[in-house]
């Protein structure tokens, strides 16, 4: 196995062992939200885009790192936009904590779906249902610029990997390839996060959503308020 | 039911829990003022003076790693691993090269945690020999 083989093999296995010892405290109440803000339904596919959305935007940042060589440029550049995304974070995860309660009325994006009766009614009903299941994707981008420290860790390696390459090209490559090697290992462990935190299971939920809305209203204030102290 | 629920709060609770900030726990140990001036340490007979510049030492920035060992030879290259005490950041290792007598150099990048947390630890290793560890605050 070569060395570039076993670097893709190391941030892997990175990103598997800190998305269970690390993501699952940082983003857990981020994937937990967005599990509960599906009110039972499937989580798996709205998920692996969620996770998708994630991962691609690592590999754009990888790329980006790759192609300079320098990882303190690159996110010097992306600060302001990070802590942007932070208090986007957390003011969304306040919304979906309002709207799984029913106080606000968010059902078409992430709460229920309209399921009317009638042949073009469910037509129209399961093209809403994919339209908002597809919102997991461009959401999984966005989050995927969520300030994180082994995040970056993954970015110094495509960094360096860039600064190691025979040309920008070729860097931007290896750097792409890095940072997804390392996404994919964090999804695993996020996967877990949002199949245990989905409320699926439960036969009288109508209280435990109540209280679910509240402790993610109190996270997302959490979140805005570290957000603005970053 | 009550224990599927129970058992549901409980997934819920550790869920939706932030891991906990910098204001909410014990502080680690630090054992170097990396601001001030280099620091030393030994081990298996040889002594460590590990310096980080510039100073004052600050996440997210190019920082240069300079190592000065003394006592014992040793012919491997040093490398320096930088991680946070009780936490997995992933692997942020600094190679050193040679820059003098029993002198060490290299680059790296100490990242910021969300967290809040500001303590680091830098691992000095010998391999084959063996390591020594610092702990230090740095600046965001």
């Amino acid at each position: 196995m070569s060395s570039t083989e076993t670097i893709y093999l190391v941030l892997f296995s990175t990103g598997f062992a800190v998305g269970f010892g690390h993501c699952i405290g940082m983003c857990g109440p981020i994937v937990a939200s967005l599990s509960l803000s599906l009110k039972g339904r499937g989580v798996i596919i709205p998920h692996l885009l969620y996770n998708t959305g994630r991962i691609t935007t690592y590999g754009l940042l990888g790329g980006a790192m790759g192609a300079t060589g320098s990882f303190t440029s690159v996110t010097a550049g992306i600060a302001s936009l990070q802590k942007g995304v932070m208090i986007f974070a957390g003011i969304l995860i306040v919304l979906m904590g309002l709207a799984m309660a029913g106080w606000i009325p968010l059902g078409s994006i992430f709460g229920d779906y309209y399921k009317p009766g009638g042949l073009l009614s469910r037509t129209f009903g399961r093209l809403s249902e994919t339209r908002s299941t597809l919102t997991y994707y461009p959401l999984g981008m966005l989050l995927g610029l969520l300030p994180c420290g082994p995040v970056y860790t993954a970015l110094i390696a495509a960094a360096r990997a860039g600064m190691e390459a025979q040309s920008t090209f070729k860097g931007s490559l290896v750097g792409v390839g890095l940072m997804l090697s390392f996404g994919l290992g964090t999804i695993p462990s996020l996967l877990v996060v949002a199949k245990l935190a989905n409320l699926g299971w439960l036969k009288r939920r109508d209280t435990l959503y109540k209280i679910s809305s509240l402790l993610m209203i109190g996270v997302g204030i959490y979140f805005v308020v570290k957000a603005i102290r970053y | 039911m009550l224990v599927k629920t129970m058992l549901f709060m409980a997934i819920l609770c550790i869920a939706l829990c932030p891991a906990p900030s910098s204001a909410g726990r014990k502080p680690d140990p630090v054992d170097c003022d990396v601001h001030s001036g280099p620091c030393s340490a030994s081990f298996n007979n040889i002594q460590v003076t590990l310096d980080i510049q510039p100073k004052p030492v600050k996440a997210m920035t190019d920082l240069t790693f300079t190592a000065h060992f003394a006592g014992e030879k040793f012919v491997a290259h040093p490398y320096i691993d930088l991680g946070m005490p009780g936490m997995n950041m992933g692997r942020n290792r600094v190679f050193l090269k040679p820059a003098g007598e029993s002198l060490y150099q290299g680059r790296g990048v100490i990242v910021r945690c969300p967290s809040g947390r500001r303590t680091w630890k830098a691992t000095v290793t010998v391999p084959g020999v063996g390591s020594v560890e610092f702990v230090f605050h740095v600046l965001y």
